[in-house]
């Protein structure tokens, strides 16, 4: 019998980003320094973006025997854990392959959201705080860092990255030299890949790696705002007299009127901001309405004030911080030519909305309801600029719009409901403002949250300020309801919901049908 | 040409004798097929066994030297009944498929070989697509071996048993004038590994030494009653006890530890390292497989050789036999050869394992310990080891909430993903439709965020399995099939069968040039070309040969076009079948010949434009439709930088390739304004140059800005 025990290695990737080339560095390097190894994977057909994972199993081969290497992981028996991706890391505690016990951990800490995450109609993302704070919890030692932002420093792959962490880390029996020696054995962009492998050899030296990006979960609630943003700033006698305005408001709510203010002032006018502010007033002197209810109101309604019309999107897409931003996403080089090509297709709700309401429900009446017209617009030319620049032309004309009017209008019918529930149950007040993030989008997206919306109204809200829903379940029925228009976007989840708040309201009728 | 090249690997293929061979199982079976002297080779690709086929249709060179014949088979089928040359030649053929599947397609042509019997040696390598990372339905090849007296080989998955197993199956099908199936799960396919090479033997019969005239006329090698009612005795009176006779004397199979003992294991060669694992947690083995419970390690599954098994049990209270999957076939075996030679020894098997799935570490385990536990066996470590894994498993059910799943999906900018986007959109329109799924990447889109398919009934089966579907609605319903699953297949069982009956249905082609999935291998109807073995057989030609008439041709990543030839497809009064070819090519074949290309260009000063898209994040509304009707990777979130927005937004990721479906989709369902096209011209020419500054003048003389300067470098 021998006592030799293998070392064992898991490797947890999305496919196609290069994780069966890191399994074989680390295969071979550990044969090149006299180790016997096993290397197996579950590529499939995961390896079309889907995760998948690799295991190696190497041992120091001892006189004649051969020794009979494992092929599949077993829960608590993994040395070292590679991923690339954070749920993915997540994924293997979860399956039992990360113990406090034995597993060191070495974990690109960055998200590749999975399609669930993505076709959430809210914020479907698993949390990066969750995800961390478990692999902090279950694994003996961590290396999480952002090594997909050290690889694109380093103008190299991730998978090379880490590589150089794992011969930094010394877990293994191989010296870099031989790590080196395998990148350069295998011939395929050599010079990129040795460039990664120095870096993430640096990230474990140093022993300080690099802080993880500052995500959506490790600031819960939006970071003091610091990107370009193009909104006239006031000057300084006009920001004496706003911060005085804003001294009548609770202290959590001024950085949001601040914000606010300007956007406001930008979409449309002072005058406009300043009806946005009594209009936040005459809520924020209402019993019940704390700070923290005072900022959530003034965000939403400072949203629903500003919303997209054809005018506004043509007023954001002609920024001049726009194209520098574009050029660097894009990656452009010096002296290369960049153009915007911008796709628009406004329907006739959109175009039609730009006439006075009376003209407007007239021709909406006869217009077909699918008519639409797709826009091409090429802002980096001359005609494309012009015509962007006559829609934001449009801005003194906007107050008299009918999409202006209807979105008056509805402000005034939500604000009003949130007042009446602050009058009944500041909880259910909270929720009622909360449903303003149903209404958002284009076209379709906007018309199906306005018509949920106006059903949760209807529905749930009204029946609990007249009382016909009991107090007791007002708050929840509202944010049951309001969960469940973003559930699908059929509407199926909130019919049941509504259904079963219903039976709530009237258990009578019920029992006498 | 295939997703991976395998230069290094062709390299190895040379060895000779002595030396060290290193790599991938898959690629150590494709090394003894030519140590034992192959004459002709062929199969169908499919995870996990497509690098057989790919590596061999690289080493052309290497397959010329030694004669080899090549046949890139159409369907399984085919390479099934291509066997048939060893019915009568003394010629060593071996073919390989995936398995579940594969041997369905192939099991009329692998009847009647097996029936006729092999001359020379036949080899059917079959990819058990078994267990995690399996696609397909969850079946054992095992049934197969025992219904038509194929002999079924599972060797331990480690090189040197591969490679051994291989050639012996040779000399075992030429023993036993049978045909022989090496079963090799996913893990083996891929384990890494080495063994001591041999050299290559050139065939005595092949490519390079043709055969002069055909065999003597023979009516017993047909399969063909009367002949037939001869083979099927021959099969029981002469083929098996030679095969197993073979295997006796060859020590095909393996007894390891101690020969006493009261216990003992009789296990499939597949699984050995798995037990070898939990028995070495157990204290009963170690790292180099020296177990200290007798253990019988079967790498020929079928046929049994019952002496052996008597032999092995004989004396033992109890032996566990650990097999994979259902039905039990080798603890129904074992167990009436016991009976049979009325031995008293119990039987465990299934009792104390699943009899469903895989067997992994924690199944071996919980099987291992109800085993030793039984028989009064202390198990301390073992059952430590799980107490320890379940409490793990509440530790971290309490901590970390159900992960969202991350299935395959279609790569980025693939030419498939604009056509579900389309009938996403038709069904707005026309209401929910039958739709029949296939096999193939097509069929990512049973994942979210289309989750569409009402069935999949095999790789080209669609149209055929939509057929009374058509006759039984009033919609009629959409089969979708790609061009692998239309050579495969569909073109006979679903084309033609749908045009004889003149079904009112609809067929949608995904015409993207490859058999993608599994690795964008040629088919009939790709592009001819250098390196590949594409012909550019005309998917339309061959359907218009069928007398269809209605057949349309769009460019997939046309959304709105999609669209509309979808609803004229399913509104048009009239009957029959009507056919949209969607064309678009497979963009991880493209991107691959791309992006050199480009890159090249770009180093040597030509002009280039690029197009990728962009998301608006100050007119992204956060809502998220765009990805429901997208899904693609590159389009994905990112937090809002706007403060009082606090849901994340759509972003555009480097990986985009600019196929252009964002901006499609938005427009095709009026979806948002957010979307960007950005096209950057990398060397812009003189006249490029010239446009940009006048625009940029014009612009800024009517109070517009454009960038003053070239932007920044990318970071």
């Amino acid at each position: 019998m021998t006592d030799a025990q293998p070392i064992r290695l898991l490797i947890a990737a999305l496919g196609g980003e290069g994780g069966g080339v890191l399994a074989g560095w680390i295969s071979e390097a550990a044969a090149a320094a006299g180790l016997s190894i096993s290397r197996t994977s579950i590529p499939g057909v995961a390896q079309r973006t889907g995760a998948t994972t690799y295991y190696i199993e190497m041992v120091r081969a001892t006189g004649s025997a051969v020794p009979i290497l494992g092929l599949n992981p077993a829960p608590g028996e993994v040395d070292i854990l590679l991923a690339t991706e954070l749920l993915e890391a997540a994924r293997m505690v979860q399956a039992g392959f990360v113990t406090p016990a034995r597993t060191l951990v070495i974990a690109a800490d960055r998200r590749v959201y999975a399609t669930d995450e993505k076709v959430a109609m809210a914020d479907g993302r698993a949390g990066k705080e969750g995800l961390s704070a478990a692999l902090a919890r279950f694994s003996k030692r961590l290396v999480l860092a952002d090594l997909a932002a050290v690889a694109a420093a380093s103008q190299s792959q991730l998978n090379a990255v880490v590589l150089g962490v794992l011969a930094g880390v010394q877990a293994l029996p191989i010296g870099a030299a031989t790590f080196r020696a395998t990148i350069r054995a295998e011939g395929k962009a050599v010079d990129a890949n040795l460039r990664g492998f120095e870096a993430g050899l640096k990230v474990a030296e140093a022993g300080a790696w690099p802080a993880p990006r500052p995500g959506p979960y490790s600031a819960p609630h939006p970071a003091p705002y610091s990107a370009p943003h193009p909104a006239p700033l006031p000057t300084d006698a006009r920001e004496e007299g706003m911060n005085a305005e804003l001294a009548r408001f609770p202290p959590e709510a001024r950085a949001v009127l601040r914000e606010a203010v300007a956007r406001l002032t930008d979409y449309q006018s002072a005058a406009y901001a300043a009806r946005y502010l009594a209009r936040v007033q005459r809520v924020a002197g209402e019993p019940g309405a704390d700070g923290a209810f005072v900022r959530e109101l003034a965000r939403h309604l400072a949203v629903r004030m500003s919303v997209e019309d054809v005018i506004r999107v043509a007023q954001l897409k002609l920024r001049d911080a726009r194209l520098a931003r574009v050029a660097r996403e894009a990656r452009a080089r010096q002296g290369d030519i960049v153009d915007i090509t911008e796709y628009m297709k406004p329907g006739p709700e959109e175009v039609l909305g730009l006439l006075p309401p009376g003209p407007a429900r007239w021709a909406l009446q006869r217009v077909r309801h699918d008519r639409s017209w797709p826009l091409k617009v090429r802002t980096t030319r001359l005609s494309g600029f012009l015509r962007l620049r006559l829609l934001a032309g449009l801005r003194v004309w906007r107050p008299r719009t009918l999409r202006f009017a209807e979105e008056e209008a509805w402000a005034e019918r939500w604000l009003g409901l949130v007042q009446r529930a602050l009058a009944v149950d500041p909880a259910a007040a909270r929720e009622v403002v909360a449903t303003a993030a149903l209404v958002r989008g284009y076209a379709d997206t906007y018309k199906r949250g306005l018509a949920n919306w106006t059903r949760i109204a209807e529905a749930v809200v009204e029946p609990g300020l007249s009382g016909a829903l009991p107090r007791a379940h007002f708050a929840d029925a509202v944010l049951q309801a309001r969960l469940a228009a973003v559930k699908d976007p059929d509407g199926e989840a909130l019919a049941a919901t509504i259904a079963a708040i219903t039976r709530i309201a009237a258990p009578e009728t019920l029992a006498a049908e | 040409m295939a997703e991976v090249s395998f230069h290094r690997e062709i390299e190895r293929l040379r060895l000779g004798d002595g030396e060290t061979f290193q790599g991938e199982g898959i690629l150590a079976v494709t090394k003894a097929l030519l140590q034992s002297g192959v004459a002709y080779v062929g199969g169908y690709q499919g995870a996990p066994v497509s690098h057989l086929l790919d590596v061999l249709l690289e080493a052309e060179d290497l397959l010329g030297e030694l004669g080899v014949h090549l046949q890139t088979c159409t369907n399984e089928a085919a390479a099934a009944a291509m066997l048939g040359a060893s019915i009568h030649y003394p010629v060593r053929g071996a073919v390989t498929w995936k398995s579940i599947v594969g041997t369905n397609v192939a099991a009329d042509a692998l009847s009647n070989l097996a029936s006729a019997g092999v001359t020379g040696g036949a080899l059917i390598i079959v990819g058990e697509d078994y267990g995690e990372g399996a696609s397909v339905i969850q079946e054992r090849t095992h049934a197969f071996a025992l219904k038509s007296s194929l002999w079924l080989l599972d060797p331990r998955p480690e090189l040197p048993t591969i490679v051994r197993m291989v050639e012996k199956g040779f000399e075992l099908s030429e023993a036993s004038n049978t045909p022989v199936m090496v079963e090799l799960r996913v893990r083996a396919c891929h384990v890494f590994g080495a063994f001591k090479a041999r050299d290559n033997v050139a065939a005595k019969v092949s490519a390079a030494r043709r055969l002069g005239e055909p065999a003597a006329f023979s009516y017993e090698r047909l399969s063909h009653p009367p002949a037939t009612f001869r083979q099927e005795r021959d099969k029981i009176d002469r083929r098996l006890p030679a095969a197993q006779t073979f295997i006796l004397d060859n020590e095909l199979n393996e007894t390891l530890g101690p020969r006493d003992g009261e216990l003992g294991i009789i296990v499939q060669g597949g699984l050995f390292n798995v037990l070898n694992g939990r028995l070495a947690l157990a204290g009963l083995s170690d790292a180099c497989g020296n177990v200290q419970l007798a253990t019988h390690v079967l790498n020929v599954t079928h046929p049994l050789v019952p002496e052996a098994i008597v032999r092995f049990c004989a004396g033992k209270r109890a032996v566990l036999v650990v097999e994979e999957g259902a039905p039990e076939f080798l603890e129904q075996a074992i167990g009436q050869i016991l009976r049979k030679a009325d031995l008293n020894t119990a039987l465990h098997g299934k009792d104390m394992l699943p009899a469903a799935g895989e067997v992994t570490p924690l199944v071996m385990a919980k099987g291992l310990s109800a085993f030793l536990t039984r028989y009064g066996r202390r198990v301390d470590p073992l059952a430590a080891w799980l107490d320890e894994v379940e409490a793990h498993r509440v530790a971290v059910a309490g901590v970390l909430a159900p992960l969202p799943p991350r299935p395959p999906n279609f790569c980025t900018g693939c030419p498939e993903r604009p056509v579900f986007s389309a009938m996403q959109l038709l069904k707005r329109e026309v209401g929910p439709v039958h739709v029949a799924a296939d096999i193939g990447c097509h069929a990512f889109a049973t994942f979210p965020p289309f989750s569409q398919g009402h069935s999949i009934l095999g790789y080209g089966m669609s149209l055929a399995s939509a057929a009374a579907v058509a006759g039984t609605q009033v919609k009629r319903p959409i089969s979708v099939m790609g061009d692998g699953g239309f050579w495969h297949n569909g073109l006979l069982t679903g084309v033609a069968g749908a045009a004889f009956n003149r079904d009112d249905s609809v067929l949608v082609i995904m015409n993207n040039g490859y058999s993608s999935a599994t690795g964008t291998q040629d088919i009939p109807s790709s592009q001819p070309n250098a390196d590949g073995r594409g012909r550019g057989i005309e998917i339309e030609a061959a359907l218009r040969s069928l007398g269809l008439t209605w057949v349309k041709r769009v460019r997939t990543y046309g959304v709105a076009g999609v669209l509309k030839t979808l609803k004229q497809a399913m509104t048009e009064p009239g009957k029959g079948l009507r056919v949209i070819i969607a064309d678009g090519e497979c963009q991880l074949a493209r991107q691959r010949r791309l992006r050199p290309a480009l890159a090249k260009a770009v180093a040597a000063g030509e002009r280039v434009e690029r197009t990728r898209f962009w998301v608006d994040p100050e007119v992204c509304t956060g809502d998220h439709s765009c990805m429901r009707l997208s899904g693609c990777p590159s389009l994905t979130l990112k937090p809002s930088e706007d403060p009082l927005r606090t849901d994340p937004v759509a972003h555009v990721n480097t990986d985009c390739v600019g196929c252009g479906l964002c901006g499609e989709v938005a427009h095709a369902a009026q979806l948002c304004p957010s979307f960007a096209q950005i096209d950057i011209i990398q060397n812009p020419n003189a006249w490029d140059r010239l446009r940009a500054r006048l625009s940029g003048a014009l612009i800024r003389l009517l109070g517009g800005r454009v960038a003053a300067a070239a932007p920044p470098p990318a970071r």
